[in-house]
């Protein structure tokens, strides 16, 4: 079993564990910078263990959902292995990965910013490990996905009502225990998800087109259609948050932060083998960049349109002005880092959503929204 | 030897810290000419193809010469001038052969020449219309190799052309490597000895990224190449 969880593990986290050390170091510093500000913002302690184990959960399901996965894991399978150690040593790897690399950030900022007994530390470890274990557990149940709801809605109300005491700890203690007992049974080649391949023909097109290639790209990526849903469903919601402010011009902050779509601004990086080819070919910079870039200008835009409908106050033409621009100069910058900088050495799909990188875009607009303010 | 069409002095090229791939890697291929590279595994035919189709930044040379003119890998003008089919490609999966057929025309500013007989010869026919990365590993490849015959660049480079390929299409490859000298220069990697011997002018024997040993024509036979692969690595 060490060796197997040793073979996962160095895969996610690199040969002599650099990410690991990365991980803690880059916590170390959030940690001593919030803690020296003397910032603190009062957090029910329910609230922080729904908040670590949604983290931790979307996580591991996303890094369970790669389809890199399936490349990495296809020797493994092959060999004659002993099912419940590489179930476990896989789920151990892939939770430690997500717990050291991921549900560490949002602990650290949240040690660093409330008030914690140390119970409530041993529940959040709790919380992510059950996460862990219960994620993996529904994944390889996902067939019959309608079991695993009252199962969910069963921990989510062990938090909910039982958050702010102890009596919170044994629920999550048998759900771990449950999943744990379950995956011990569960098949490996469960967590070896085949691309599908489909060998029917597609409507014939002559000619192609940057944006049928786009849209394609995310009718096969389900779960990059949502977030950029789940982006205009905060267009909606946004407006009310911020006709609160009133006297300022907010608008602009409202598109800054609409920018932060992340899955449509990684399409190059996520495909490392699409980014090559459009580097090999002559004047892509032109052919791929632009439609792209316009690509990206859309998607912005409609959250720009859907947040000024649901704006109360007048819309003037300053504000649809300001909209064009911001998302047009969101969508260049965002082209402009896939080209130059694109993320390389990802693990997991989690990496590229993750990456610090897609915070610079909303940042500098929110610098441009706040010198537009001044 | 005709004209030079690619002249690449001293090249080194490397992947990390003293991780060099190439060393002083020197060749001259002649204008229409069809050249071999062949090598034991990290002996640098990769990363030769990948320098010059401007995929890896990390080389220095003294000199790439394009028909006796100084080119750099990423330049436009010469990219214009090349094509690589890769030994494993991935990419522009959402396309179909014909849209990326399209786009790869359109990139080169060229119309798309009737490609059936390419498309009969490699028995593609079933699969035009189909997205890439609903391809088998062989047919994908049949697609870029497609592309490449059919876009007839001066310069084509095939990296492990016949890996993958079904009996019949690596058969209809060789004629295609073969009759290339109408339209430009090949140089095409191997480990398999009977396609450079059906198809190459000149074979050049790689190992620890130089170029060892050079054969002509005349002197070309499976013998004598596997030989040398074997003397130079002390197998």
């Amino acid at each position: 079993m060490k060796m197997t969880f040793k073979a996962f593990a160095k895969n996610l986290f690199g040969a002599k564990y650099e990410r690991l050390q990365r991980s803690i170091f880059f916590c170390l510093i959030v940690f001593w910078g919030l803690h020296i500000t003397d910032w603190k913002i009062q957090i029910a302690p329910f609230i922080r263990y729904l908040m670590l184990s949604t983290l931790t959960a979307g996580v591991m399901w996303q890094t369970l959902c790669t389809e890199e996965n399936a490349a990495r894991m296809q020797n493994m399978l092959m060999l004659p292995f002993d099912n419940r150690n590489f179930v476990y040593s896989y789920v151990a790897a892939l939770g430690a990965y997500t717990i050291f690399t991921k549900t560490i950030i949002l602990f650290v900022v949240l040690l660093s910013v409330s008030d914690w007994k140390p119970i409530e530390i041993g529940g959040s470890a709790v919380c992510a490990i059950n996460a862990i274990l219960m994620t993996a557990a529904i994944y390889s149940l996902k067939k019959y996905w309608y079991v695993c709801i009252p199962w969910a809605v069963t921990v989510v109300a062990g938090i909910l009502l039982f958050g702010n005491t102890a009596w919170m700890l044994p629920p999550l203690i048998v759900s771990s225990i449950f999943a744990a007992i379950h995956l011990q049974r569960t098949d490996g080649y469960i967590f070896c998800s085949q691309k599908e391949r489909k060998n029917y023909r597609v409507k014939q097109h002559r000619h192609f087109a940057v944006w049928r290639y786009l849209f394609r790209y995310l009718g096969c990526h389900k779960n990059y259609l949502m977030n950029t849903a789940v982006m205009w469903c905060v267009a909606l919601i946004l407006p009310y948050f911020l006709g609160k402010m009133e006297n300022l011009f907010v608008v602009p902050i409202g598109f800054a932060i609409l920018s932060i779509n992340t899955p449509v601004c990684i399409l190059l990086s996520c495909d490392p083998d699409f980014e090559q080819a459009v580097r090999f070919l002559p004047g892509q910079k032109k052919a791929f960049c632009i439609p792209y870039c316009l690509f990206i200008f859309v998607c912005n835009m409609i959250a720009n349109a859907i947040f000024l409908c649901g704006w109360r106050n007048s819309i003037t033409a300053l504000m649809i002005v300001t909209a064009v621009f911001f998302a047009l100069q969101s969508a260049i910058l965002s082209v402009l880092l896939e080209w130059f900088f694109p993320i390389r050495d990802w693990k997991t799909e989690s990496d590229l959503w993750h990456h610090p990188r897609k915070y610079i875009v909303p940042a500098i607009m929110l610098l441009i929204a706040a010198a537009i303010q001044i | 030897m005709g004209t030079a069409v690619l002249t690449v002095n001293n090249l080194n090229a490397w992947y990390g810290k003293g991780k060099m791939a190439l060393a002083d890697f020197s060749l001259e291929l002649a204008e229409r000419e069809t050249a071999g590279l062949i090598g034991l595994n990290g002996a640098g035919k990769t990363t030769f193809m990948k320098t010059l189709s401007g995929l890896l930044p990390t080389f220095r040379s003294e000199g790439i010469l394009f028909s006796g003119k100084p080119v750099s890998p990423r330049k436009q003008a010469f990219k214009r001038c090349r094509y690589t089919v890769f030994a494993e490609d991935h990419s522009f999966p959402y396309f179909t052969f014909r849209e990326y057929l399209s786009y790869v025309f359109s990139a080169y500013k060229k119309d798309i020449p009737d490609i059936s007989e390419l498309v009969q010869g490699f028995h593609f026919g079933d699969y035009t219309d189909i997205l890439l990365k609903d391809l088998s590993t062989g047919n994908r490849k049949k697609a870029f190799l497609i592309t490449a015959f059919a876009l007839k660049p001066r310069l084509l480079f095939l990296d492990e052309p016949v890996n993958g390929l079904d009996f019949q299409s690596t058969e209809y490859l060789y004629q295609k490597i073969a009759g290339y000298k109408e339209h430009g220069t090949v140089l095409f990697s191997s480990h398999i000895l009977e396609s450079i011997t059906l198809t190459c002018d000149r074979v050049f024997v790689l190992e620890n990224g130089k170029i060892r040993q050079t054969f002509e024509h005349g002197q070309m036979n499976a013998a004598d190449i596997r030989e040398a692969l074997c003397y130079e690595n002390d197998i």
